[in-house]
């Protein structure tokens, strides 16, 4: 016997910039005593202002992890989320079993270096594939100049992330599955190496290249 | 005072008593709250320094970000730094 979900949508697009994002961890409550002042007035404000909507991707459970959530719905497409949290936990399995061949195979000495957390992994992967300067066109005397520009946290995420994903889709051979091609991919950026690296290191030579024109730019 | 006595002219103004009405607005005929915002200076570019500091350590280093990291770590700070203000300002001004 199959139970059709119905899902009432309840959360907006655009809110009121005093509504806060919802905290749904277990622990958010934490005794009076414990609190520094500036995280009463914070839990004040909670009490006195109104909170957006959840979504329903937010759980309470240890194994929700927002930055593997944002990767799960870059990855989606066609709003097929079970597919692409599907080809996740595949991944992730993925790593695990290839790091764990690993720590296996290798002498007691080297065992200790060996990451075999695939959450680890993976935050680590996207942190070594994070672009530091970026470059922004900026029109002057009717030529346009790449001038190198500090990007935000947002936006370095957003690189890492869609430069992992097109890198897999594309470049890889065809009959390979999702899953493989993102655990190569994510062991080779945890080691520093691989062609999402290779094109974060090409951004930063053109940055370096183009150091010059650092003073186009009025921001 | 003299704010009746402009009440008075621009109903005059609007009404047709006097033959044809001499104004005909399309916006209500009352002043907004704000002020229309003076032209932006032109800033300059901000954390100049920092990037090239990081420049030249990607220079010397062959872009090995493990190495760099105090530099990085600087061009951050200062990133932020400029964000907050840059938000503080608009927050005023805004």
């Amino acid at each position: 016997m199959c139970v059709s979900l119905s899902l009432c949508l309840v959360r907006w697009s655009r809110y009121n910039p005093y509504y806060l994002d919802p905290d749904p961890s277990k622990d958010a409550r934490v005794p009076e005593s414990e609190l520094s002042p500036e995280e009463k007035e914070l839990q004040e404000l909670k009490t006195v202002s109104p909170i957006k909507a959840a979504l329903s991707s937010d759980t309470s459970s240890a194994f929700n992890d927002p930055l593997i959530s944002k990767f799960i719905n870059m990855m989606m497409q066609d709003g097929n989320k079970i597919l692409a949290r599907g080809i996740m936990t595949q991944t992730l399995e993925t790593i695990k079993r290839k790091q764990v061949e690993k720590y296996h195979k290798s002498p007691a000495a080297k065992r200790e270096e060996i990451e075999c957390n695939p959450y680890t992994v993976f935050h680590q992967a996207l942190e070594n594939c994070k672009p530091i300067i970026g470059l922004a066109s900026v029109q002057k005397g009717g030529k346009s100049y790449q001038v190198p520009v500090p990007l935000t946290d947002n936006r370095r995420r957003f690189l890492a992330m869609k430069w992992l994903i097109t890198e897999c889709r594309d470049n890889k051979h065809r009959r390979t599955h999702m899953y493989e091609k993102l655990s190569q991919e994510l062991l080779a950026a945890f080691a520093n190496e691989g062609n999402v690296v290779k094109r974060k290191h090409d951004l930063h030579k053109m940055a370096e290249a183009n150091r010059a024109y650092a003073h186009y730019r009025w921001w | 005072m003299s704010g009746s006595v402009v009440q008075e002219k621009v109903a005059k103004l609007l009404s047709r008593q006097n033959g044809k009405p001499v104004l005909r607005p399309i916006k209500p005929l009352a002043l907004k709250n704000e002020v229309a915002s003076r032209s932006l200076k032109k800033g300059e570019a901000t954390c100049v320094t920092e990037m090239s500091l990081v420049m030249a350590c990607w220079k010397l280093n062959d872009f090995n970000n493990s190495v760099c990291s105090k530099e990085v770590s600087a061009f951050y700070t200062c990133v932020e730094k400029a964000q907050n203000k840059a938000k503080g300002k608009q927050g005023t001004q805004g």
